[in-house]
């Protein structure tokens, strides 16, 4: 399966070390850069929540206001009625951290394919921590830059691969 | 049948948690309104809460920093204050009972008689009336400061449900965001900012906004020799929180209490001068600045709100109406546009 550049996380490592909390957040990109004292921080403000098999995460169209980090289970994300699987995600993933920035509509399902528990990372706990502790709410910022820049560049080859295709294909029919 | 008649009993259950839960709000309101203080004071003081936590300091000592420098204002304000107040309110208490008041009020009912042909024949019974409203203020007053169960309450149990709203405030919103079903949560999480946008920055600059108005009110009074210059300030001050009545009802009783203690015409157009500059500041310069326009609603639908919230909970709920107006518009305006948003995405 293709996967969807949006939504895969194409900054995944492979590691299987780890156990508490602050090991999962530090291995989230978009937290990487933070000390063990940010780490801590961040932890008091993010949502802990637990989804059931099958359990849906968000819908595509609803509006969003964040990202999700998975701490345990695994993830689908889907698009369409007939839910097209887009990207399989599992422990240290995160998806949806586009609403962090813009609060638009999702423009994919996610749902829980295994029992998951999952951190809530929000916009307004995003504009809090930049509040409280403007350093590392900075620091967040400017990794989260980074990403959608990356995610943009990595975004604007397969434009190019897809439009390379397409020319080569209608020379091929004229 | 077995439907209609599960239905029927999951309404009368609603019905009846609802009657519960009013009959059980009216019979606590007394806490829920002095709850109501202390999270109001604890919402206000927050955000220095967090500049201090902010400049290094862990949330526990920001809220100790913030807690003993509110004890040390109160302490001045009960020690310097509060004395001058009740002595005030003695002496117009005095006046009255010792008929200087009365004569004031009835050559002021008779020139409005003069003067307005409409009310010739009305007995108005100014006297009466003011006399009984001032005694039931200053009776009031000094129930609040003398009875017992209010010393504690006011003393003791605001200062802790402040402390530990303050201290643990946004735990205790976690906490209760944590029970919410997933598939509400997002939604409510939002609800949350957006209100907290909408009202905080209202009632943080009304609180504000009213220390200023205050302050301003009790210099110009003073400098125009006004009689209980103190206690009309205050009163003004605290009255500028509510919306429109407000304002107004500070100048009035300025105005009246000139006239009362047979002050002078040019007095009481400089005191009605005094409070036209003093509003003026405070829509030029203090509200665009410290309220900053946080809550966007129509003055008609403020104006209701204010009505309605003095109807059901007096001073407090006119103070409140436009906060809790605030926060029904921004759970109506998110829940239409998520139901608009479904919608559309169903089609």
């Amino acid at each position: 399966m293709k996967e969807d550049s949006l939504w895969t996380n194409i900054f995944r490592k492979q590691s299987n070390e780890k156990v508490d909390t602050l090991v999962v957040l530090k291995k989230i990109p978009l937290f990487r850069d933070l000390s063990r004292k940010e780490l801590r921080q961040l932890e008091r403000i993010l949502h802990q929540r637990t989804y059931k098999q099958n359990e849906v995460i968000f819908n595509e169209g609803q509006p969003g206001v964040g990202m999700y980090i998975i701490d345990s289970g695994e993830v689908h994300i889907t698009i369409g009625p007939e839910q097209k699987v887009l990207a399989v995600l599992t422990k240290g993933d995160f998806f949806g951290e586009m609403a962090l920035l813009l609060e638009a509509p999702r423009t994919a399902s996610a749902i829980a394919s295994k029992p998951s528990k999952l951190y809530g990372f929000f916009q307004p706990d995003l504009f809090s921590i930049l509040e409280t502790f403007p350093r590392t709410g900075n620091k967040i910022l400017l990794r989260l830059s980074q990403m959608i820049a990356e995610r943009l560049r990595h975004s604007n080859l397969e434009n190019q691969e897809l439009r390379k295709k397409l020319d080569s294909l209608t020379k091929k029919e004229q | 049948m077995d439907v209609t008649v599960n239905r029927f009993l999951k309404i009368l259950l609603a019905l009846l948690f609802f009657a519960a839960l009013i009959w059980i709000t009216v019979k606590l309101s007394n806490i829920i309104t002095i709850f109501i203080i202390g999270a109001l004071l604890a919402y206000i003081l927050d955000p220095i809460t967090s500049f201090l936590e902010y400049k290094g300091m862990t949330r526990m000592q920001a809220t100790s920093v913030v807690f003993l420098l509110l004890a040390l204002v109160l302490f001045l304000f009960i020690y310097f204050v509060v004395p001058l107040i009740v002595d005030q309110v003695k002496v117009i208490q005095h006046t009255f009972s010792s008929g200087q008041g009365t004569e004031a009020i009835q050559r002021m009912e008779q020139s409005l008689k003069e003067s307005i042909p409409m009310l010739k024949n009305v007995d108005l019974d100014i006297t009466t009336k003011l006399h009984e409203a001032i005694n039931h203020f200053s009776n009031s007053i000094f129930s609040l400061v003398g009875s017992l169960i209010s010393l504690i309450t006011t003393l003791v149990v605001i200062p802790f449900v402040v402390f530990f709203l303050l201290k643990d405030g946004r735990n205790i919103k976690k906490g209760m965001v944590s029970i919410i079903p997933n598939r509400y949560f997002e939604m409510t999480l939002n609800l949350l900012y957006k209100t907290d946008q909408q009202i905080g920055g209202y009632l943080r600059g009304q609180f504000f906004d009213a220390a200023i108005i205050g302050f301003l009110s009790v210099i110009a009074l003073w400098i125009l020799h006004v009689p209980y210059f103190l206690l009309i300030g205050v009163f003004a001050g605290l009255a500028n929180m509510v919306p429109f009545v407000g304002p107004l009802t500070g100048a009035i009783v300025a105005i009246l209490v000139v006239f009362v203690t047979n002050g002078t015409v040019n007095q009481m157009i400089m005191v009605a001068a005094a409070f036209a500059i003093i509003q003026l500041l405070d829509n030029v310069v203090v509200q665009p600045l410290v309220v900053a326009g946080s809550v966007q609603m129509h003055p008609l639908i403020v104006l209701f709100a204010v009505i309605i919230g003095g109807q059901f909970w007096g001073v407090l709920g006119m103070f409140l109406a436009v906060p809790a107006a605030a926060v029904l518009k921004v759970l109506l305006v998110e829940l239409y546009n998520l139901y608009r948003t479904i919608n559309l995405s169903q089609q």
